[in-house]
């Protein structure tokens, strides 16, 4: 009694401190192995390969956060690209394209969240029908077609560099990340949301419609699909039905990687923030290596699998100590 | 009052009815009664059956696999390598099946151990493997010309109409069935499923039943991937990429609850069959094949919507009869 008692090493490890180490230690050895990945213009390239997936990211830590999954943002994606590419084909007014898209992904959103609010299918089943709903639309819509020759003013929405190097994707999210940020840790919506996750009943109780705010992150996620096919779009300029393929898993690692937990109640914005970084780093270093696709979907599953079982471990960890103290 | 007890209509039995009847019309209008018609359904439905009663074991305990698509994979790919090498039926068959059990339960081992939901492994392990195959197999695993040493098995049949490899998923069937029924895995199983924490309380260890479970499956994939590897000339482990959305989709048609605890593995097999009808129904009808993915998605919100949706809320809105009149 009354000594001071000694923290030990690991107390101070919290996933986002060692998420940035990991980051950093990333970013170093690819600098070493390939000099260029320094150079300002192509460091920041991280930024316009993750806008997309940062986007959903930023939107699924929401969803996450209350305990549900959307296992198929990507597919949503490529439906709300798909009709970009067929209202563009067919009426060549972009801004109405634009509106078609955005209006597709949040209705995508919406149909999730109306069925996981309003019945008691669970998330996870609702978004794995859904993803192939939503992918078998697309492919309905497109057949084999690939809808291209998009305006240039399209491009600007992604392709866009401020000072000459940084990439105008780092702005959205930016802009994403404060908001939801200052709402996730400040704003009753974020507390309810974690409430949720640990114990809905309990934010029932406490007199909140969570099916209200179910039904609105679900939609909201789904609208940042919309943007999100968007924004690929002005990067890539083809809509094929092969663009969502690998997104899903892209956007639910940078989420989990940013230590939110799958259980729910726990999680942050700035982890999937770094999480995203991490996927953009990882991405971009593969790609100066000229390492195929598949080599980064390897890894990206190795380390996602690692994340988790050092972040579990880590927990117990805490509990333990926590008990003999 | 009659003492005869009304037979009451299990969602199995009206699920068999809906079987039963699909059949009935598709013969009607079209040559699927033909001798190859009636052949090829049965072939191509027998790997699906096995995987469904692996999967629905699984959402039994209230996990789930998503990688059992990518599991087959290896398994193929084992084989065919085994049988590339020289090796006969009596060891490549058993290495192959192991392979299968092995990364299952490894999946398993992860989800139980540290306590990671199972969704998310399997999430992952599916990426893995798919990354795994491009990346590390020759020619991403492709293997051809296997030869009717691989072949036989898959393209025997029995009086010229019954495939081999239908009757192997019947006998797997009937196993689990009577397992399942009877055995006191069975029961505990449910229990896990039911209540870990009551299960806990009654002197059962779930994370054992779950790691145990992992294995069967992991076991049933590996008889199902060779039911539909054995068939062909040649293996590519990504032929079997997205097979878990039929395996997942099929249980839960047959009435698997995905909140674990409740359902039946005859169940899972009509669920597989009722799926192929569906689909051999769409290319009858002359849909083209991505029409599939819509309609399989549909499906499983359609059941699983069956499933949790509270009947008996609707019953009450029924006049009640006022008190004292009986």
């Amino acid at each position: 009694m009354g000594t001071v008692k000694k923290k030990s090493f690991a107390s101070y490890l919290s996933h986002q401190v060692i998420l940035v180490i990991a980051l950093i230690v990333v970013v170093v050895t690819f600098g070493i192995i390939e000099p260029v990945f320094f150079k300002p213009r192509v460091f920041f390239d991280v930024f316009a390969i993750v806008g997309e997936i940062g986007l959903m990211a930023l939107g699924l830590t929401f969803v996450i956060t209350t305990g549900g999954i959307d296992l198929g943002v990507g597919y949503n994606l490529q439906m709300s690209g798909i009709v970009f590419g067929l209202t563009w084909a067919t009426t060549q007014n972009l801004a109405l394209a634009i509106a078609f898209a955005l209006v597709t992904g949040t209705l995508g959103g919406f149909f999730n969240g109306l069925i996981v609010s309003r019945t008691r299918i669970p998330s996870l089943v609702t978004t794995l029908a859904t993803m192939y709903l939503y992918r078998g639309i697309s492919m309905i819509i497109a057949g084999s077609n690939n809808y291209a020759g998009f305006p240039d003013v399209l491009q600007k929405i992604s392709t866009t560099r401020l000072f000459g190097f940084l990439p105008v994707q780092f702005i959205y999210l930016m802009v994403l990340f404060f908001i939801l940020d200052f709402i996730y840790e400040r704003g009753v919506l974020g507390r309810n949301l974690k409430g949720m996750g640990f114990n809905e009943n309990a934010v029932i109780y406490s007199g909140v419609n969570t099916k209200k705010i179910l039904l609105g992150i679900y939609t909201f996620l789904g609208l940042l699909c919309g943007m999100a096919a968007i924004v690929y779009l002005g990067r890539f300029s083809a809509a094929k039905t092969s663009m969502g393929d690998n997104m899903n898993f892209e956007v639910i690692t940078a989420v989990l990687l940013g230590g939110t937990s799958t259980m729910g109640g726990i999680g942050s914005m700035r982890g999937t923030l770094i999480g995203i970084i991490i996927i953009g780093v990882l991405k971009k270093g593969f790609s100066l290596l000229n390492f195929s696709g598949n080599i980064y979907n390897f890894t990206l599953g190795l380390i996602l699998i690692l994340s988790l079982l050092l972040f579990s471990v880590m927990e117990e960890h805490k509990r333990v100590s926590s008990r003999k103290s | 009052m009659s003492l005869i007890k009304k037979p009451k209509l299990t969602r199995e039995g009206l699920l068999a009815i809906i079987v039963a009847a699909f059949i009935l019309f598709l013969s009607l209008s079209t040559n699927f009664s033909s001798k190859s018609g009636i052949y090829s359904f049965m072939l191509d439905v027998s790997p699906t059956m096995v995987a469904a009663i692996g999967l629905s074991m699984i959402i039994f305990t209230g996990n789930i696999d998503i990688s059992a698509g990518t599991i087959s994979g290896f398994v193929a790919y084992t084989a065919g390598a085994l049988v590339k090498a020289g090796a006969p039926m009596i060891i490549f068959v058993p290495a192959a099946i192991l392979v299968g059990t092995l990364l299952a339960g490894l999946n398993g081992y992860l989800t139980v151990k540290f306590k990671v939901p199972s969704i998310v492994v399997t999430l992952a392990m599916n990426m893995v493997h798919v990354g795994f195959y491009a990346t590390f197999l020759p020619q991403s695993g492709w293997i051809e010309n296997l030869g009717p040493r691989f072949t036989w098995f898959g393209r025997a049949r029995m009086f010229g109409i019954i495939p081999y490899t239908f009757l192997v998923a019947v006998v797997v069937a009937a196993i689990f069935i009577f397992i399942m029924a009877y055995s006191k895995f069975g029961k505990k199983l449910y229990a896990v499923g039911g209540n870990a924490q009551s299960a806990v309380y009654s002197g059962i260890n779930p994370d054992r039943i779950v790691i145990k479970v992992f294995f069967i499956e992991g076991f049933l994939i590996g008889i199902s991937a060779l039911l539909r590897a054995l068939t062909r000339n040649e293996v590519m482990p990504s032929m079997f990429i997205g097979r878990e959305l039929f395996f997942i989709s099929a249980a839960l048609v047959g009435g698997v609850s995905i909140f674990g605890g409740s359902g039946k593995i005859i169940g899972a097999v009509l669920g597989a069959m009722f799926v192929y009808l569906i689909s051999i129904a769409m290319i009858y009808l002359g849909f083209q094949d991505y029409y599939q993915f819509a309609l399989q998605g549909i499906i499983i919100l359609i059941a699983v919507f069956i499933t949790v949706a509270d009947f008996s809320k609707w019953k009450k809105k029924r006049p009640e009869a006022p008190e004292g009149a009986v």
